[in-house]
Order: C-alpha cells, then sequence, then structure tokens
C-alpha cells in the first residue's frame, strides 16, 4: 500500500529544467577521486566523502583531519597522478572533503550522488539506505558500478528514489576517456534518462550512450571480448607477445599501447575479474570459451606479474648499466623473459606505409602472411560478436561503436570497421571460417541493404535493425560532422592538402590533412584562399579547424631547414614574411574568423589561434610557443603577441615587469598548456575571446556558431595597433638576467640564453632607453630578424636537423 | 675632539619565519617600534628626545619598508624631533648601521645614536616587486645579476663544497641553535611581543593574539636524512636546497651607541664597543666569498691578527657559502656560530648584522672574550667584518 502511494508522489522534474550546481561523490578510490575531479573541471560544487578509518583510537577518532584521512589522502594521490585529472590545479579547490560518519548529511544540497564505493551489493545497498535518510526528494543518485546489475542495488528503496536511480559508468581517467554508458532501470524516469545523455553529452563533455541493464554493459563487454580473442588467436596461431601489440595497436586503429601494454596499465588482475566475471555471467554466450582465462594468465597472476604496479606484467622495464632502460617481454610459453624486439612481417610494414585508416584497414584485410590471417580471424571474431548482441545489450549499432571508439579508444567502432572492408565480402569470409554471424546481417544484406551507415545529404545514418531501415542518430543531426560533410560535398576550392568547405548559413571552413597537421606552404595557400572566398564572395566568416587529433604540431619546418641550409635568407624572409601575413591576416581580415582548436596546439598552430577572432577550443588542448625546442622564436606573430598581451596587461602603477617576464619565460621555456584552462593560464588562450566546448563532438557546430555570433553582433576588423607599450632596456636588463640564471643553473645552455636574449629583444621592442609606444608592424619586423639570424646559427640548424629526422628533440 | 663610542643597550624581536611564522603579518616599521621601545625601557636616565638620529639598516627599500622607512620608524617609536635614515648594505646593513653610529659620534657629529635594522621578508620579496639591472652591466655580465643561490653553487664549485658538507653544517646549525635555545640564550636580548590578527573564518571577521618570543627557525627535528631528501632549487644537478641554505625571515635589531660624554653624564654602562669594520667588493657570481676579503681587511684597519679573535659569528647565507669562507679565509670552525647560525635561525636580512652582534656579545660574556667578529656576505659582491670589544 505505502509503495503505491509512493509511487502515486514522485515528482520527476523534466530532464530540460534540470540544473545541476552541486555533485556528491561516495567513495574517493581511484574512480572516485577522479570522477570527484572531472566534475571539479566543469565547474561543479564537489562534496567527496569516504569512510573514517578503521581502528582510530579513542583520542585520535575526535580528530576531523584524521577522520577524513582516506578520503583526504586518496585526493592529494589523485592529484599527482600521471596523467593529470585536473583541468588546472586550482580547480580541485571546488571540492570538499568529508567522511560518511560525520558529512552524510551534506548530500541533502546536492543535486546529484554518485556512489563509487566497493563493488559489493551489501555495500552498495548499505550505503544507499543510508543516503536515503538524507537525500531530498528529486535528488538524482546513480552508481558507477561496471558490473553489478543496476537493478538489484534498490531494492528496498522509496519509489522517489528509483524513479531518479540509474546506473552513470564513467571510464577511467575520467577525463580523457569520453564514454558515459547510461544504464536505466525499468523504474528509472526517462526525463532522468534523457537528462543524463543530454547532460553527460553537453556538459561532463562525454560521448553518452544508453545501455541496457546486461553483464558489463556494452564497452567492457565488448573490450573484454576482443582481448581474450587475441590472447586466444595469439596462442592458437603461435604469436609473441610483441608480434601481438604490433598488430593490435594503431594498425587497426586501437591505442598505441595496443592489448598487452594496455594490460599492464590497466592491471592483469582487473582484466583476469573482468574476464572471469564476464564467463560466469554468461552462460549462454555463443563464444563463452573464448572468454575463459587461460592457465598461464593465472600464473602471471600467482607470481603478481599484473604490470605496472607490480613492477613486471607482460613486459618488465629495467635499468641497465648507466641507467639506461630495457625493456623485455614475456614468452607466454616458457613465463621467462627475453628483450623486446620489433616484430616485421609484410602486413606490419605495409601499414607502416599507409597513413589513411580506412584506406590501411582494407588493404591489410587483404594480407595473405600470417600476421593478414591473425587480423582477419581476430576481425570476425569481434564482428561475430557484436552482430550477435544485438538487441541483446544495444538495440541500435551505432551505441556499441559509440561504447568502443570513447571507452577503449578505438579510432572505428566495429560496425564502421566492417563496413570499410566491405559487409558482404567479410560475412561471407567468416562464413567460410565457420564463423557465426548475427541472423539481422543476413537479413540486411538480403534486403540490399549493403553497408551499416550511410551518408544522405551530409547526415550519418545507421541501419536500425528492429524496424530494417536506415535512420538518423538521434541528436546528431545539428552536429557538424566534418568528416560526413567532406564526403559528401564538393569543396569549395582545394589544394593536395586542403580543402576549403561550406559549412552553410554562409560559413566557411578551411581543414588541412598534413603530416601532424603540420602548417607548411599549401596549407598557408588554403587559408588566404578561403580568406579571400570569404571575404568577395559573401561570407559571412571563415572558420579554421579539421577532423584530425591534432589543430596543428606547428609551421613545417623542412623548408625552413632547407633554405637556411642554403643560408637562402631572401627565401627565409620571403616565407616567414608570407607566414606573418597569413597569421595577421585572420585577424584583420574583414571577416570574422575562428579557430576550432583540440590536441596539440603548437608553435604555426599556436600563433594562428592567438590571432583570430576567437578560438573554440576543446578542453584537451596543447598549447604553447615551443619553437626554442628547434632553436628559433615564435616567427609567426607569436613573439609579437605576447609583446601586445603584456601591453595590455599593463596598468597605470603598474610594476609592469612579472607581466612580461612570466610571457618572456613561456616562450623561453617553450612552455605548453596541459589543458585549455591551462592555455588561459600562460596566456596563450584568451579569456576575452576565446571559450571551451567540454564535447569535442560540438566543436565544429560551435565554431561555426560563434562566427554567426561574431557577424550578427556587427563585426568590424580590428585595425593594426600602434600603441603597443614596450619597456626598451628597463625590460632588457631584467630579462637577460634571468636568461643568465637559466644558464648559469644549467636548465639552459648558452644557445638556448642567446636564443632567450632575441625573445627579449622583440618582448622589450628592441635597446630603446625609455618605455615607448610601438606599432605591430615594428615587432613584426624584430621578430622577423631575430628568426631569420637564428637560420644563420649552426647549433640552431642541428635542432631543427634532429627534429626532422628523429623527431627528438636536441639540447645543445 | 675625538672621543670612543660605546654600545650601551641592545635588543631585537624574535626572529619570525617568513611567511608563515608569527610576524607574517607585522610590518617592518612596527617590528621596530617594539625593538626600539624596548631598548629605550633599558635606559629610561634617556631622554628619547635627545637622540640623535636612528639609522636602520634594511635590503629591501619598497612597498612597506619604502618612503624612507628609517623616517616613519623613528615617528612611531620616538618623538617626533628624533630622524631616521635608511641604510642598505643588503645582508651587511645591520653592521654597517653600528659603523656609521660609532664613526660619527667618534668624529663628534652626534652623541647618541639608535642604529640597526629591520626586515620583513614576508611583506617584501627578495629582490623587491620591481627588479631592473642596469642595462649596460646586464647586457655584458647578465650572470652579475643571478640569484644569490647560484652563487652559492659557484662558490661551492670554487672550494670544493659537497652537498653532505653542506647539510652536515646545517645540521650542525640546527642542533646547535636548539641547544642554546634549550639553556636560556638569547632571551637577554630579545623582546617579546605581542600579535595580534585580524582574519575571516567562515565568513566572519575574527581575531586571534599571540606572543611570539622565541626564535621560530630552528628545528629539533631536523635530521641528516631529511635534509640529504631535500631537492636542489637553484642549479641542475646542483646542491643548494632550502634545508642547507639561510631561511627568510622578519626581524628587528637594534643598539644604543653614546658617546663617552654621554656615558658619564648619565652614569650609563658600555656593554661593547666596535672596534673598527670594513667592506670590500668581490666578483658578483661568487658573492658568497666576500668575507674572504673583508676579514683580513678589517683586522688590518684594528692593527689585530685573525687570532686576536675569540669568537666569530659569520652569517650562513648557504651553508656552502659559509664552508667556503671558512676554508678561504682559513678560520678556526670551533669558533664560529658556536649557538648556531642563520640555516637554523633565520637571515632577516637588514636586520641580521645587529642581531649577531648581540648573539656575539652574549656569548663573548659567557666565555670571557674580549674580542669578537660578525662578518657576513652581501649580495652584488661584497663582504663586510665589523670586530667588537667586549666591554
Amino acid at each position: 500500500m505505502e509503495a503505491v502511494a509512493d509511487k502515486q508522489t514522485v515528482n520527476v522534474i523534466p530532464a530540460k529544467s534540470r540544473k545541476i550546481k552541486t555533485v556528491a561523490v561516495l567513495g574517493s578510490g581511484v574512480m572516485g577521486s577522479r570522477i570527484a575531479l572531472h566534475c571539479a573541471n566543469i565547474g561543479l560544487n564537489v562534496i567527496l566523502l569516504d569512510i573514517v578509518p578503521f581502528n582510530l583510537s579513542e583520542e585520535d577518532a575526535k580528530k576531523p583531519a584524521l577522520r577524513n584521512k582516506i578520503v583526504n589522502d586518496s585526493l592529494a594521490f589523485a592529484l599527482k597522478s600521471n596523467p593529470n585529472p585536473v583541468y588546472d590545479k586550482a580547480f580541485a579547490s571546488r571540492i570538499k572533503t568529508g567522511n560518511f560518519d560525520d558529512n552524510l548529511s551534506l548530500i541533502k544540497d546536492a543535486d546529484w550522488v554518485i556512489e563509487v564505493v566497493m563493488e559489493r551489493l551489501d555495500i552498495k545497498q548499505q550505503v544507499f539506505e543510508k543516503v536515503e535518510k538524507f537525500r531530498k526528494p528529486g535528488t538524482l543518485i546513480t552508481s558507477n558500478t561496471s558490473g553489478i546489475p543496476i537493478h538489484q542495488m534498490t531494492e528496498g528503496r522509496s519509489a522517489d528514489f528509483k524513479a531518479h536511480f540509474c546506473g552513470t559508468h564513467f571510464f577511467n581517467p575520467p577525463r580523457y576517456l569520453r564514454l558515459l554508458e547510461i544504464i536505466p532501470t525499468k523504474e528509472t524516469s526517462p526525463e532522468v534518462v534523457d537528462f543524463f545523455l543530454h547532460y553527460g553529452d553537453l556538459f561532463l563533455g562525454k560521448q553518452t550512450v544508453l545501455c541496457k541493464d546486461t553483464p558489463a554493459f556494452i564497452a567492457n563487454r565488448v573490450g573484454v571480448f576482443a582481448i581474450a580473442a587475441v590472447i586466444k588467436l595469439m596462442q592458437e596461431m603461435d604469436l609473441t607477445v610483441d608480434e601481438v601489440d604490433a598488430l593490435t595497436g594503431t594498425l587497426i586503429g586501437k591505442p598505441k599501447s595496443a592489448t598487452f601494454r594496455t594490460t599492464d596499465v590497466v592491471g592483469l588482475d582487473t582484466m583476469i575479474k573482468v574476464m572471469k566475471g564476464a564467463y560466469d555471467n554468461l552462460p549462454n554466450d555463443e563464444y563463452r570459451d573464448v572468454l575463459q582465462v587461460p592457465s598461464w594468465i593465472l600464473k602471471m597472476d600467482e607470481n603478481k606479474w599484473h604490470g605496472d604496479k607490480t613492477g613486471q606484467g607482460f613486459f618488465k622495464k629495467e635499468k641497465g648499466a648507466g641507467g639506461k632502460k630495457s625493456f623485455s617481454t614475456l614468452d607466454w610459453k616458457t613465463l621467462e623473459y627475453s628483450p623486446s624486439n620489433r616484430p616485421k612481417s609484410a602486413t606490419i610494414e605495409l601499414g607502416k606505409t599507409i597513413e589513411d585508416l580506412p584506406k590501411r584497414l582494407k588493404a591489410v584485410a587483404a594480407q595473405t602472411d600470417k600476421h593478414g590471417e591473425f587480423l582477419r580471424k581476430l576481425s570476425y571474431y569481434t564482428n561475430a560478436y557484436v552482430s550477435l548482441r544485438i538487441p541483446e545489450i544495444s538495440d541500435e549499432l551505432y551505441r556499441i561503436d559509440d561504447a568502443m571508439r570513447a571507452g577503449f579508444g578505438w579510432e572505428l567502432g566495429p560496425f564502421e570497421q566492417w563496413d570499410i572492408v566491405g559487409v558482404a565480402k567479410v560475412v561471407e569470409g567468416m562464413k567460410a571460417a565457420g564463423f557465426k554471424v548475427g541472423a539481422w546481417v543476413d537479413e540486411m544484406l538480403a534486403a540490399g541493404n549493403t553497408t551499416f551507415y550511410k551518408l544522405e545529404n551530409g547526415v550519418r545514418k545507421y541501419y536500425d535493425v528492429a524496424s530494417k531501415s536506415y535512420k538518423s542518430i538521434p541528436g546528431r543531426e545539428s552536429l557538424i560532422i566534418l568528416s560526413d560533410l567532406q564526403a559528401s560535398n564538393k569543396p569549395v576550392w582545394k589544394n593536395a592538402a586542403c580543402r576549403v568547405d561550406d559549412l552553410g548559413d554562409g560559413v566557411l571552413n578551411v581543414s588541412w590533412n598534413t603530416k601532424m597537421n603540420s602548417l607548411g606552404g599549401e596549407v598557408i595557400e588554403a587559408i588566404n584562399k578561403g580568406l579571400d572566398i570569404a571575404e568577395t564572395q559573401g561570407y559571412k566568416g571563415l572558420v579554421l579547424g579539421h577532423n584530425g587529433v591534432n589543430f596543428s604540431a606547428g609551421a613545417n619546418l623542412a623548408m625552413v631547414f632547407m633554405f637556411a641550409i642554403d643560408q637562402d635568407f631572401d627565401e627565409l624572409d620571403m616565407m616567414i614574411r608570407a607566414f606573418q601575413n597569413t597569421v595577421t591576416r585572420c585577424r584583420f581580415s574583414s571577416v570574422p574568423t575562428v579557430a576550432a582548436v583540440k590536441g596539440l596546439t603548437l608553435g604555426g598552430g599556436c600563433e594562428f589561434t592567438m590571432h583570430c577572432d576567437a578560438a573554440i577550443a576543446s578542453p584537451e588542448t596543447y598549447i604553447g610557443l615551443v619553437e626554442v625546442g628547434v632553436g628559433l622564436i615564435p616567427g609567426g606573430g607569436g613573439t609579437k603577441e605576447f609583446a601586445l598581451r603584456a601591453s595590455d596587461a599593463y596598468y597605470a602603477g603598474d610594476t609592469q615587469l612579472p607581466q612580461l617576464a612570466d610571457r618572456f619565460t613561456s616562450i623561453a621555456t617553450a612552455k605548453v598548456a596541459t589543458s585549455a584552462y591551462e592555455g588561459f593560464n600562460i596566456g596563450v588562450l584568451d579569456k576575452k575571446k576565446d571559450s571551451v566546448v567540454l564535447n569535442i563532438d560540438r566543436q565544429m557546430t560551435e565554431a561555426k556558431e560563434k562566427v554567426l555570433e561574431l557577424y550578427n553582433n556587427g563585426y568590424t576588423a580590428p585595425i593594426m595597433r600602434q600603441d603597443v607599450t614596450v619597456l626598451g632596456r628597463t625590460g632588457l636588463s631584467a630579462l637577460y638576467a634571468g636568461a643568465a640564471a637559466f644558464r648559469v643553473g644549467k636548465y639552459a645552455s648558452e644557445h638556448d640564453e642567446k636564443i632567450a636574449r632575441k625573445i627579449a629583444y622583440v618582448l622589450c621592442g628592441g635597446d630603446l632607453t625609455s618605455e615607448s609606444k610601438v606599432s605591430e608592424q615594428y615587432l613584426l619586423d624584430l621578430e622577423r630578424e631575430a628568426f631569420l639570424s637564428l637560420c644563420g646559427e649552426k647549433k640552431t640548424l642541428e635542432r631543427i636537423q634532429s627534429i626532422l629526422t628523429s623527431g627528438k628533440p636536441l639540447r645543445n | 675632539m675625538s672621543q670612543e663610542a660605546y654600545i650601551v643597550a641592545a635588543s631585537r624581536t624574535a626572529i619570525g619565519k617568513a611567511k608563515k611564522g608569527g610576524f607574517r603579518f607585522t610590518t617592518p616599521v612596527d617590528l621596530a617600534y617594539y625593538a626600539i621601545t624596548d631598548l629605550l625601557a633599558k635606559l629610561p636616565q634617556l631622554d628619547p628626545k635627545r637622540v640623535d638620529d636612528v639609522i636602520v639598516g634594511n635590503a629591501v627599500p619598497e612597498a612597506e619598508q619604502g618612503l624612507q622607512m628609517a623616517r616613519w620608524v623613528a615617528v612611531r617609536s620616538l618623538p617626533v624631533e628624533v630622524p631616521g635614515v635608511s641604510v642598505n648594505r643588503y645582508c651587511g646593513s645591520g653592521v654597517e648601521t653600528i659603523a656609521l653610529a660609532t664613526a660619527k659620534i667618534r668624529a663628534g657629529m652626534a652623541d647618541i645614536i639608535i642604529a640597526g635594522g629591520t626586515e620583513s621578508m614576508s611583506l617584501v620579496p627578495t629582490v623587491g616587486f620591481k627588479t631592473v639591472p642596469n642595462y649596460s652591466i646586464a647586457n655584458e655580465h647578465p650572470d652579475y645579476y643571478i640569484g644569490m643561490g647560484l652563487t652559492a653553487e659557484n662558490v661551492a664549485d670554487k672550494y670544493g663544497i659537497t652537498r653532505e658538507q653542506a647539510d652536515e653544517f646545517s645540521f650542525n646549525s640546527h642542533q646547535k641553535a636548539i641547544a642554546a635555545i634549550e639553556n636560556g640564550k638569547f632571551k637577554e636580548f630579545i623582546v617579546p611581543v605581542e600579535v595580534e590578527e585580524v582574519y575571516v573564518e567562515n565568513g566572519k571577521r575574527k581575531t586571534k593574539k599571540f606572543m611570539v618570543s622565541q626564535d621560530e627557525g630552528p628545528r629539533k627535528d631536523t635530521s641528516k636524512e631529511g635534509l640529504a631528501a631535500l631537492k636542489p632549487v637553484f642549479k641542475a644537478g646542483g646542491q643548494v636546497t632550502a634545508g642547507n641554505s639561510s631561511q627568510t625571515s622578519d626581524a628587528a635589531a637594534f643598539v644604543m651607541v653614546v658617546s663617552e660624554r654621554v656615558v658619564k653624564e648619565l652614569g650609563l654602562t658600555p656593554i661593547a664597543r666596535m672596534v673598527t669594520s670594513a667592506s670590500v667588493g668581490v666578483d658578483p657570481t661568487i658573492m658568497g666569498v666576500g668575507p674572504v676579503a673583508a676579514i683580513p681587511k678589517a683586522l688590518k684597519q684594528a692593527g689585530m691578527n685573525l687570532s686576536d679573535i675569540g669568537l666569530i659569528e659569520l652569517n650562513e647565507a648557504f651553508a656552502a657559502q659559509a664552508l667556503g669562507v671558512i676554508k678561504g679565509a682559513e678560520l678556526n670552525a670551533d669558533i664560529i656560530n658556536v649557538n648556531g647560525g642563520a640555516v637554523a635561525l633565520g637571515h632577516p636580512l637588514g636586520a641580521s648584522g645587529t642581531y649577531l652582534f648581540m648573539k656575539l656579545l652574549e656569548e663573548q660574556k659567557s666565555r670571557n672574550v674580549q674580542y669578537g667578529m660578525v662578518s657576513a656576505c652581501i649580495g652584488g659582491g661584497q663582504g663586510i667584518a665589523g670586530i667588537f670589544e667586549k666591554l
């Protein structure tokens, strides 16, 4: 009776109206503390609670610091961990810590409570019972479990609790892995599900994937099977651990750490636990035997060879004489280690020659050597397994692809890969090799539908198994997915490496697909062309950005090197001038320009970013002026821009030098921000004009919106400044002394000092005897002269050569 | 006409740990006020109006230490007629001000001078807020302006001082200072100060009061292992750490220097006199060796030999630097800093020379040593040495 009465009074806020300000995270282990930090990353108030340590003496039990020791230690440990879990260390102050005994009442102020305690049903149930005492009706409550059925957790809880409860499964590390699985129960309110799908996407920056309450949900279910299949095939085909890692990494669009290196990082014990859990909970899986943990892996477990955390696993790192590191690899047959090697085969070599992943996958699929055979069989296993999982774990195939990309770092999901090689062709091969295929795939092919995805008018649609028709992915129609758009629309203009595309609504895009997205002559040509077209053909503005992982690793050094070796200073001068002009044109053009930046945004990439009217940055933007590393100074307006920004930071009565010295140090030490927020801190991004979009999938859309906003607000191009305050000798003397200290302190070489003095010279406007106002062009000329003079330095050329030939920076 | 100048009283505050100690929010003018007020209280027969000058040593005269701070020290502590003059010889200031007072009185230009120094390293950074080297020098010799820590690394290199030696020296400095404090030393000259802090806690204005009456730097728990674990802070692969450098501090220290005539007139008891003081310039990149040049110069001026000096207070800017000086000047380590030094007690720049004099005098009395010396290295490459006679 009571339950019925409860049910009637449950009041659920509509998804669109719900707001989150405060989140409580219960449990501060590896996941709990990092989830708390990611919530702090996005600006939430965070309450992080954990248990009071056991066995406190009566006296100690009165001290709050000791009562909170577990949570405080966990948080401190997380903050020191690598990769860095926070965008900006200062954000950690948004977290307030406490313990379950004294502070659980704090959750009355929370809008969302996330449970991340030990993976034991009884413990979780106890926690939820306590939560219920303090939780206000309407507060969201979720579990981050990866293995316990969600519906079992709410036994005995109120109807309001149940309506607001679901699974929210983050992946470690939560800042970097983009997947958030949402697992509702039958009692979860649809408004709550909708809310999390939307909130996770827009505010947490995640790829949200709706899952069913099936064992291991989607990503771990498929992911662990894929690993198990690798292990099975390795044994059957008698391959080595080194071979397998060479084959199952970037070659097939998986993370660089491939299979076993990843396992060493995650921990073999965890992997075994997940595999065993899957085996035990999935008695009806067609390929259940694949999930059985082989005895030699159990032996590794016994030996505590769990990977990095126990010092050895599939690989062992040793420091030999002279501190030189050496790596050895486990021989799975003998359980002995021998020196790691780089295996070679026709398939591996072929893979290295093809930059484009789809082309590579196609080529590799046709390989007939042993390694080709291994990869083919591996794809058969994966394909068989995922095709048989619909509709068990998901009704829609795209959710599986989404989960694998975002949760396991696959560049392409299993269905996407299958599409590339050819669905029918692969099905044929699978059947011939005795693999099962989901019946719906046959049906799909029989009906003349040859792919899992297809593009229609620039919108990607997926094959919907239930309705046997193609549908667009909800919520994604309104987003600009540049790769989809480029696959279906003709470019407005293009050259060998770049395209100018029409994003619609009068906004153009310039994209470039060079190695590491470096900026060479073709890119300079394309940006100028894009601006020409925008300025003369009635466009409202321009977005600089592309599909790649990194905005740009910097200017293409090959040309600089060529002219510098010949000491052809006229050519060099022309080239640098062209670069400077193009960078500054982004600011002074009559149309607004917006840079969509992400990943490495270095050197020239950073200079373009600074000169666009706005940047829409992914939080994962690693941005900085790094030219010193190749013996140069930022020569594309970057040094000038830092002088200008220092000038704008000065105010009447200011001592000025700290502002100048900070910027000097940034360039002279090639400082790179490890997030967009750090980019603001070191002054390469600018809060007045640049902003962060948390979800990378929305970046291009928001960049276009920004162009329209700038245009609609009434865009007038900035005028080249004539009023940049430079400090002349006052600044120079301070910076020269600073540069010398770096050298004497052995943090810089003599050549570093020489470069630093050039940077100082530009930043100070030269050796002027008084503080003066100068023009941007004056500073650009100083910058170019300094750049050119360094091109005449032998040590600079050695640095450039080192980067070009080995990719490694040289300190000389 | 010429008459002797005598030190008749000395007072100082305890030495606070900069940024985290009891004086972290106390202004340098107030620190001086506490010391000078105590100094005057020790000489009730002396009318404060008769003080001819207050000479205040200070190493970074800007912000709270700016505006010719000595004038404000005088205004805060003494009748309005008493003037004040700031003197800056960096870390040698506290010796220099006593030398100036002594010289003026000997020359008959004054009868009563308060001399010493005050420094808040909590409020004013060591290099000030705007550091502008001279352009001509910076252009040709930018390394003349490197930080003091790097110069200590250079001194260590010059004299072959090892990290282990520097850490050992630092450990001993703490041990000696702790032993001295436990034996009740230093109290004679320290004026206990009540500090009030006003702050916001949980959104509310709050106040608290506490006493600062003991030097805060020395640590009982300093261990050789702990020191060895610290990372070098100035140089990659270097040896100067936070543990084997002097501590940054907040303190004031002042003495009353009067003429022979005033001693007689007011019936005062001289406690000491400065025999002489000398300063010398050295290469700025190894500024720490300053005393190696200054000590013989002072001895020569006084017509004395090193063997005449029974105790030395050698300012421990850095352990490696102090060890370099001991080696370079061939000093007897047994008579140096017998109650610890700046590595343990702290180095309140402009006040250090004066507080070191008080430490010296106390030990001179306890060991009945007639002549002692205070010596310090000085940023920019100088050394100073002052010779004092216990009376």
